[in-house]
């Protein structure tokens, strides 16, 4: 779920900017706080590949497929690291394959970031009592939280000169096609937490 | 390999990041159709003078799908003035101008994006946002996600093969195998991860991208220059034409 180069306009893009480098800005102090920061590098960078990789691989679900967005799993597994892990991950597929966008980079970029801080505040708060739920909702909370800033950004971009009621209903449809994706990153991350908290606990940081 | 020391990049990846970025923001901001040639053959030229034209095209492929659906699909959702029929459907000419300006902007961007960045090794691509800034911890980051890019994907590919020569099932019965998929890979490649960092920390990895950046020599400023000049020539046409 990328907005693209060239549909929103530029004054958007460049708070998008500010309001990713903020975010940014946040977690890497939050970082520098920790005992050893580039102790996690390694585990934040493959999931940064893994992210990468899996948002070029689409799920089969009829009638049609989708592409899996993993910013839930990427907040759950990397915290504060996910906002950076994210911004890198979209900054690579923008110069080397040319998907996303990068004038939209910093919208992305919180379209992405917030959802995986959110996935992340969950898992910390109901990760120990209740995992499984906590799973559950951070898969497929992050996706709805995505659906929602997306489209947020999207109603504040569209020229003016179109009318409202069109916007709209190709956004309703936007987010009913999505739907299927809000349970398949839940069941997802559902699944993939209980085997991490099963064979390799250490890889979770509230296992 | 003496192809490729042919074709070396003689500008430093630093100016170029800096024009790719002056230069998209300077196309996004077009809101005029008038502008948009102007848009196209800026991209054109740097799409030539890459060296490498076909890859290009071969990688505006999904840019284009979009690009399409835009100027296709806006004309037929959004708008008042009609501006024909085709049988039952209208054509709207606020969605056709709308769409229009938007594909035009999005495979302008994209094209001159690959062309100005395709030549730049990945290496020199992290240690030029280094160089613009951009914080260690994220250049980092990014270095190591393409040192892993080949061996996470070879992971997934394996893994997916295993899967469909065991039979497994489709559609959203296989929603649990791709987590399964997802989790093996996961942890194989965390284990693997660990050792390629310690083993670039041990090669002296670091000291490259903590140096300074070298300064930008004559070429580099004069293509800064030239591509500001440029980027300011089309915001002015974006918004006068």
């Amino acid at each position: 779920m990328h907005l693209p180069d060239g549909l929103v306009p530029v004054e958007l893009a460049l708070a998008g900017y500010a309001g990713s480098g903020a975010l940014a800005a946040m977690a890497l102090s939050r970082i520098k706080r920790l005992p050893d920061p580039s102790a996690a590098i390694p585990r934040a960078a493959m999931l940064t590949t893994v992210f990468f990789a899996a948002s070029l691989v689409a799920v089969p679900v009829p009638p049609a497929s989708v592409h899996l967005m993993l910013a839930g799993l990427l907040g759950v597994m990397l915290g504060w690291f996910a906002v950076p892990a994210i911004l890198v991950g979209l900054f690579l597929q923008a110069v080397l394959f040319g998907h996303g966008g990068l004038t939209t980079l910093g919208l992305n970029g919180l379209i992405l970031g917030l959802p995986a801080l959110l996935a992340f505040g969950i898992w910390r708060a109901a990760g120990r009592r209740w995992p499984d739920m906590a799973a559950l909702c951070a898969g497929s909370g992050a996706v709805v939280a995505a659906l929602a800033i997306f489209a947020g950004f999207v109603l504040l971009g569209l020229p003016v000169a179109l009318d409202a009621s069109a916007e709209r209903v190709a956004l309703q449809l936007f987010v009913l096609a999505h739907v299927p994706l809000v349970m398949a990153e839940g069941v997802i991350v559902l699944v993939l937490l209980r085997v991490l908290r099963r064979t390799a606990p250490q890889m979770l940081a509230h296992a | 390999m003496p192809e490729r020391a042919r074709r070396a990049p003689a500008l430093s990846a630093r100016a170029r990041l800096a024009v790719v970025f002056g230069l998209a923001f300077a196309f996004a901001s077009v809101q005029s159709l008038a502008a948009l040639p102007a848009l196209w053959l800026i991209a054109g030229v740097s799409v030539l003078a890459s060296g490498r034209p076909w890859q290009i095209l071969v990688r505006l492929r999904g840019a284009a799908v979009l690009a399409a659906g835009f100027a296709l699909v806006l004309p037929l959702i959004a708008g008042e003035v009609v501006l024909a029929h085709l049988g039952p459907i209208a054509l709207y000419q606020e969605g056709a101008l709308a769409g229009a300006l938007i594909a035009g902007r999005l495979l302008a961007i994209v094209a001159m994006t690959l062309a100005i960045l395709s030549p730049v090794a990945p290496f020199d691509l992290v240690a030029g946002m280094r160089g613009l800034g951009v914080p260690t911890l994220m250049a980092d980051l990014a270095l190591l996600t393409l040192r892993y890019m080949d061996e996470v994907a070879a992971q997934l590919a394996r893994a997916r093969l295993a899967r469909r020569l065991r039979g497994g099932t489709t559609g959203w019965r296989a929603l649990p195998d791709h987590a399964l998929l997802l989790a093996t890979s996961l942890i194989r490649a965390q284990a693997r991860s660990e050792q390629l960092w310690a083993a670039m920390r041990l090669r002296g990895y670091g000291a490259g991208l903590a140096a300074p950046a070298a300064t930008l020599s004559a070429r580099d400023w004069a293509f800064v220059t030239g591509a500001g000049g440029l980027a300011l020539a089309v915001i002015w046409m974006g918004r006068s034409l």
